[in-house]
């Protein structure tokens, strides 16, 4: 079906990088169980209650409506917009099937966020045949994984392929060979690639630099002096020629939380440590479930609309206890919140660490506590999250889980 | 105010109280030298109000008695920069100090001397004299092994000990433990806990300190006293743990090994040691000892060395850098280990011989395996 052109013979690329980009990948997941929903304008929002949309489909995208946007907002854009509570299970299982079906074309798969991914099909060129050929392979593997469409990109380097599958969108397909990658880069303005925003926008602005074709004039030591191997790395990126592998492996997480927005105008302590003790338990749990401890701890609440009133605090050693957490942070709000209206929790562990553990002359593990949280664990895993909890939890926010962009099928990130 | 004096004979003490000054300091007092003169002395103070340097010169040439402040750090720097054997002529003119040295001249502005933090009334509940060299000994044995901002805020410091006509110092993080003792004649007992900063200062003062020094003991202060300055710092209010019992005694496991061989080979296999929690494996068979180590990387290092070891076989894990401080801490020779098992501390120290006596003792807490 995709043989190559007869005027074209298949040529080796010395790098072949896919980047494949699920379109409006929620609301398509939406619209494909509902097929009443198809080509209308579908916008999800966290649960009922939700006033902030997390992402809408092409049909509500026409209107205006943007991710982000106020749901009142939206509504008078589009009166007839059909509002969504969001099923994150449902789009990690998805995303889960998608990434998994990737995989059986190359192993070197970076999955960059929950909708996203790269694949460096280099090596696979002898077995799969063209980069060309590998796109649409993906492409048909992401529709029988999930009955989804994607837009993708194709090219020598992750940037590039990047930059590619923005161009057509929705179920978009783009090519750029590698000998190509420069001059089809040379008019895009910087600030079109991924990874350079405003801030190094502003900066190369400065050196006269505002399309990829300028940087070449620019010497390397310059972006290297002020932006280190990141500003190498830039340089390289407008030329077509991103260096950056396909990253395999997760890498060690550098900090681990959990944070939740509280009702409006929160006074009341019993709610507010209330949700502390949830935070703290969804934390420490997670941090069990990856094998981790963690050392120091930043826990705040958000005033409305201002300042964190916290801090970060570090125990004797480590722990991955939620009531130790809970009683840490509990003295850090007595010490940080006078009864301020806050609207916003926040519990984080700044210092996780793999469990080879140090011993301690004067802190020991308690082994009760080790087999208590451990059956926990083993219930919650088999009968749900929270099954099993302390009884305050019976009073917890029932506002769901929220999926975070940057989830991940495996590994530290796979938590809703 | 108004003295003469030689640039050595000024730097010195100088010097020995800008350790003391902070860089920054929230307030201004504080980064100022308290400069003050008799009829027979003349003395500069740094404090940072934990610490208190004050270093004496005995001068006869002293014209007119008075006390101000000037920014010590600035004083220094032109002090270090005047030529050697300049003369100094300092006087306070009641608006600035004016420094002058041949054809150079100097005016720094002042604050007022009664601006400056009192000095506590110190009372003395122990004291005795040692030989400055001992007692920078047992500090350097030791110190290593202090916490650092631990939140048990006790063990940010050196524990001395005075019992039995001995000084003991002892320092722990909760990790690894050092024990160091000396003869000293000291009536009486007492227990201080000096702070981290106050430890590493004093030792630096004692690395240039020829003979005995009077150490005080207070109530809540510790005070080391020469002809030629006066150390006071505050305690650390707090119970030390009971260091009798993290010594362990029970171990049947003794490995016996040359502390060079030790370490160049725990040098050589640390390169390799995970970045984070620099985890080293002793594989100890009789006759053998095996460390390895690997990192996230995924690479593995591995030395094999002949050792004196008849114990079991056992393995046990290490962060090497606690290993690296106490085998630095020990002299050349032989180093003894006592073991128990895998998740138990372990004993360090110099194996005793007839010509070594060291008591000092290293407890080194293991990781999990």
């Amino acid at each position: 079906m995709f043989n190559p052109t007869p005027h074209q013979p298949a040529i080796y690329w010395p790098r072949a990088v896919i980047l494949v980009d699920m379109n409006a990948f929620f609301a398509a997941i939406e619209q494909r169980d509902r097929p009443e929903w198809r080509g209308q304008p579908v916008a999800i929002t966290n649960g009922e209650q939700g006033t902030c949309i997390i992402t809408c489909s092409y049909e509500a995208r026409a209107y205006g409506i943007k991710t982000g946007m106020r749901l009142k907002e939206a509504k008078e854009r589009c009166p007839y917009l059909i509002q969504v509570p969001a099923h994150p299970h449902k789009y990690a299982k998805a995303s889960t099937a998608i990434m998994e079906a990737l995989a059986t074309l190359t192993p070197t798969i970076e999955i960059f966020s929950v909708d996203e991914c790269f694949l460096d099909v280099t090596a696979c060129q002898s077995l799969w045949g063209t980069p060309e050929k590998i796109g649409q392979l993906a492409r048909q593997k992401v529709l029988a994984a999930s009955g989804l469409l994607c837009s993708i990109g194709v090219s020598g380097d992750k940037t590039t392929a990047k930059f590619a599958a923005k161009l057509q969108k929705p179920n978009g397909f783009t090519i750029i060979p590698p000998w190509e990658t420069k001059e089809r880069l040379c008019h895009v303005p910087v600030t079109e690639l991924c990874g350079i925003a405003k801030g190094i926008g502003n900066f190369l602005a400065g050196y006269g630099v505002y399309n990829c074709g300028d940087m070449e004039r620019l010497p390397i030591s310059i972006l290297a002096q002020r932006f280190g191997n990141l500003g190498r790395r830039i340089w390289y990126m407008c030329q077509g020629a991103d260096p950056d592998p396909v990253h395999t492996n997760i890498s060690a997480p550098k900090s681990m939380g959990h944070g939740k927005v509280l009702p409006p105008n929160t006074r009341n302590k019993n709610t507010l440590f209330v949700y502390l003790l949830h935070m703290c338990e969804k934390l420490a749990a997670r941090l069990r479930r990856h094998e981790m401890h963690a050392q120091t701890f930043f826990v705040g609440c958000r005033q409305q609309w201002g300042d964190w009133l916290g801090k970060k605090c570090k125990l004797a050693r480590p722990t991955h206890d939620g009531k130790i957490i809970y009683q840490l942070g509990q003295r850090i709000l007595h010490e940080a919140w006078q009864g301020q209206p806050v609207c916003q929790i926040q519990v984080t562990a700044l210092d996780p660490q793999s469990d080879q553990m140090q011993y301690d002359f004067f802190e020991r593990p308690d082994p009760k506590r080790e087999l208590l949280n451990q059956i926990i664990d083993d219930i919650n895993a088999r009968y749900g999250e929270f099954a099993i909890a302390p009884a305050p939890l019976l009073t917890r926010s029932e506002m769901p889980n929220v999926i975070s962009p940057a989830w991940k099928p495996h590994g530290h990130r796979q938590t809703i | 105010m108004k003295i003469s004096i030689d640039r050595e004979t000024l730097l010195k003490p100088l010097q020995l109280v800008s350790g003391v000054v902070e860089r920054r300091q929230s307030i201004p007092v504080l980064a100022n030298a308290l400069l003050k003169s008799d009829k027979k002395s003349f003395t500069l103070t740094g404090t940072d109000l934990e610490i208190e340097l004050q270093g004496r010169i005995a001068l006869e040439k002293i014209s007119e008695a008075g006390e101000i402040t000037v920014p010590a750090r600035k004083l220094i720097d032109i002090c270090k920069t005047l030529p050697e054997k300049a003369q100094i002529d300092l006087n306070f003119d009641g608006q600035k100090v004016i420094v002058r040295s041949g054809k150079s001249r100097f005016s720094l502005a002042t604050l007022p001397a009664d601006e400056f933090p009192k000095t506590e009334e110190f009372s003395a509940t122990l004291e005795f004299k040692i030989p400055a060299t001992d007692l920078r000994s047992v500090i350097e044995k030791t110190s290593f092994a202090m916490a650092q901002q631990d939140v048990r805020y006790y063990l940010n410091g050196l524990l001395f000990e005075v019992s039995d006509n001995q000084l003991v110092a002892v320092a722990t993080d909760g990790h690894r433990m050092g024990y160091s003792s000396i003869e000293a004649k000291a009536p009486g007992m007492a227990q201080v806990i000096v702070p981290r900063k106050a430890v590493l200062e004093l030792s630096r003062l004692l690395a240039d300190t020829a003979g005995e020094v009077d150490v005080l003991f207070g109530s809540n202060q510790l005070q080391v006293k020469t002809d030629h300055y006066v150390f006071t710092t505050k305690l650390i209010e707090g119970r030390f743990p009971d260091y009798s019992k993290v010594i362990p005694t029970g171990g049947d496991k003794v490995l016996i090994v040359d502390r060079d061989i030790l370490k160049q080979a725990l040098n050589r296999v640390a390169v390799l040691a995970n970045e984070k929690h620099r985890g080293v494996l002793f594989e100890l068979q009789a006759g053998t000892l095996r460390i390895t180590a690997n990192n996230t990387e995924q690479e593995e290092a591995e030395e094999e060395l002949n050792v004196n070891y008849h114990g079991g076989e056992m393995n046990i894990s290490f962060n090497v850098t606690y290993l690296f401080d106490v085998i630095n801490a020990l002299n050349a020779g032989n180093m003894q280990f006592t073991f128990t098992n895998s998740d138990s501390s372990i004993r360090v120290e110099q194996e005793k011989s007839a010509e070594n006596n060291n008591a000092d003792v290293y407890v080194i807490m293991p990781m999990q395996l």
